[in-house]
């Protein structure tokens, strides 16, 4: 079997769906404040509200880091194949 | 011959012995066409007919005053309850390394994808003019629970679909350097995977933040639905217990559908080789434990209601256990506990067609119980208002076909571009696990005394 030669396109597809990624994630967060801002702003009742709004920003950022480190991690990964058992290989 | 036919594929001196796996992707034929075919019409029937009532109004629904809340928030309630299958059971599976997950976990990730999806777009059908609910992005509350909601499901619902494809990327790289169509949609989504040493150091760190991130975040979710419910002072509501109830009820719900799924596919896909007795046995025993816990469950719910005697509570609860909706109350017993209990209890019963008929139950059960929990409540308020009624009208029935429609096109769509079952966790299975967990039962084992020690013990013997 041979290996599949990545057209360079794919790697700019690939950045863009990051960036995309980063710009979702930092939109809802933006989102987020804007509404802590307002609850604020209205006098909202305050305490668990915010509390249970807020822990949802490091969820989204964590998700997009992690889909970040793998993309990174699996580009600088590429230089020395070995043997892997799901790679299937000629022969 | 079919193209995986022709491709003989080895690896590691081993035969690829693993291409029914690949079949759904490599082999779709005909049946993949008919089927997306058929639920395309049903999803545009119903489309259409959402059309019309946006035009028309929530006049063509069964719902009134006081029961504003029918079958769609019930139904909204019981779809995110079967997300929790997946992405909860697979990372408990994966957290605890039982073994026998690998040709479980991606079933269970799907489902949890593709029912959060559906379940999350319920209250858009509920909303009269939906195009209003763009106003939470410039004026939402956040002190009202309906947009924690919205927060904590668009968090899970972007972790679960995090969790399903990261352990996905070995399989589509193999599908990509098999030849599979679209190429170039497998290029991308393998981000250049090549299974290097380096590559699966990545994947496994990522998986592992993954696993202990999405616990947390699914036990949140349904918690958060029941805040909807349990944040107001509506009797039958307004219940400290309600966030584990639902969340029990959740997962409860998830592992029947789940065993129902897995039971479908396996005989679909003739995955019998790799879907055993033994898999189906353990979850059932799951399934089992989460029955009893359940009716205990239940049991104090309604025995604090009861000796309570408070007369709105009462409203309700009679309402539920003598008056109209006593069918739906008693059947959801029945369903969610004493057939299931029965069934599973015993090892004649616990076949796969058992197993099939009390995850049937149980899934039945539990959209009876969030009816059991929605309707009563709003049909006897708190306020002086007489006993409303809820008759949901063909338009609710319609939608309600359409989100099974869309639960089973998510698995049709998914099926025809990748592989149902882990093929890597499989071979990976294949050559680490029996000395992995040889090695593991060996640490659970007393120490062996030393050399010295035992000889002295073999002679005072």
């Amino acid at each position: 079997m041979e290996r599949y030669e990545e057209p360079k396109w794919i790697f700019g597809l690939q950045v863009a769906s990051v960036a995309m990624m980063w710009v979702f994630v930092l939109s809802i967060s933006a989102w987020i404040l804007h509404l802590l801002r307002l609850s604020h702003r209205l006098h909202d009742v305050p305490s668990a509200s915010v509390g249970i709004s807020i822990v949802a920003i490091p969820v989204f950022l964590m998700g997009a880091a992690v889909l970040t480190y793998v993309f990174v991690g699996l580009r600088r990964g590429r230089e020395a194949p070995v043997e892997m058992s799901i790679e299937p290989e000629e022969g | 011959m079919t193209r995986a036919d022709d491709i003989e594929v080895t690896g590691a001196g081993l035969e690829f012995e693993d291409r029914d796996l690949l079949r759904s992707v490599e082999d779709s034929g005909v049946g993949f066409r008919v089927a997306s075919t058929l639920l395309g019409l049903v999803l545009l029937t119903v489309w259409v007919i959402f059309g019309r009532q946006i035009l028309l109004g929530l006049g063509v629904t069964g719902l009134n005053q006081p029961v504003t809340w029918g079958f769609y928030i019930v139904n909204f309630v019981f779809f995110i309850g079967i997300s929790h299958a997946g992405t909860l059971i697979s990372a408990i599976l994966r957290l605890s390394q039982a073994e026998w997950r690998r040709p479980i976990t991606r079933m269970a990730e799907v489902i949890t994808v593709v029912v959060l999806a559906i379940g999350a777009f319920h209250p858009m059908l509920d909303l009269g003019r939906p195009e209003r609910a763009l106003n939470i992005f410039t004026a939402g509350r956040l002190q009202s629970p309906l947009l924690w909601d919205v927060s904590s499901i668009s968090a899970y619902f972007m972790a679960s679909t995090v969790y399903l494809y990261i352990p996905m990327i070995p399989d589509i790289a193999l599908l990509r350097d098999r030849g599979a169509r679209p190429r170039w949609l497998y290029a991308f989504m393998a981000w250049g995977w090549q299974g290097t040493t380096r590559q699966q150091v990545v994947i496994e760190r990522a998986v592992s933040i993954l696993m202990i991130l999405v616990i947390p975040i699914a036990v949140s979710v349904h918690t958060v639905i029941s805040y909807i419910f349990a944040m107001t002072l509506q009797p039958g509501w307004h219940s400290t217990i309600f966030g584990p109830y639902f969340v029990v009820g959740a997962i409860f719900s998830g592992i029947a559908a789940l065993m129902m799924v897995m039971i479908v596919l396996r005989r679909i896909f003739h995955l019998e080789r790799y879907l055993k007795q033994v898999h189906f046995d353990y979850l059932s025993r799951l399934l089992l434990i989460m029955s009893l816990l359940w009716f205990y469950f239940t049991f104090s719910e309604y025995l604090t209601a009861f000796f309570g005697n408070e007369p709105a509570e009462m409203r309700v609860f009679f309402y539920k256990v003598t008056g109209p909706y006593a069918p739906f109350f008693w059947s959801m017993v029945a369903a969610n506990f004493l057939v299931p209990v029965v069934i599973l209890s015993f090892r004649r019963t616990r076949t796969i067609p058992g197993i099939f008929i009390a995850s049937a139950c149980i899934v039945v059960g539990m959209w009876l119980e969030r009816l059991n929990i929605v309707v009563p409540s709003l049909a006897n308020p708190r306020l002086p208002l007489p006993t409303g009624y809820y008759i949901p009208s063909l338009v609710e029935w319609v939608m309600f076909a359409g989100g099974i429609a869309t639960f089973i096109l998510g698995f049709v769509i998914f099926a025809r571009f990748f592989p149902l079952i882990s093929v890597w966790e499989i071979q990976e299975g294949r050559r680490l696990s029996i000395a992995e967990t040889t090695e593991r039962l060996e640490g659970y084992l007393p120490d062996s005394l030393p050399s010295s020690a035992a000889q002295t013990a073999a002679e005072e013997s």
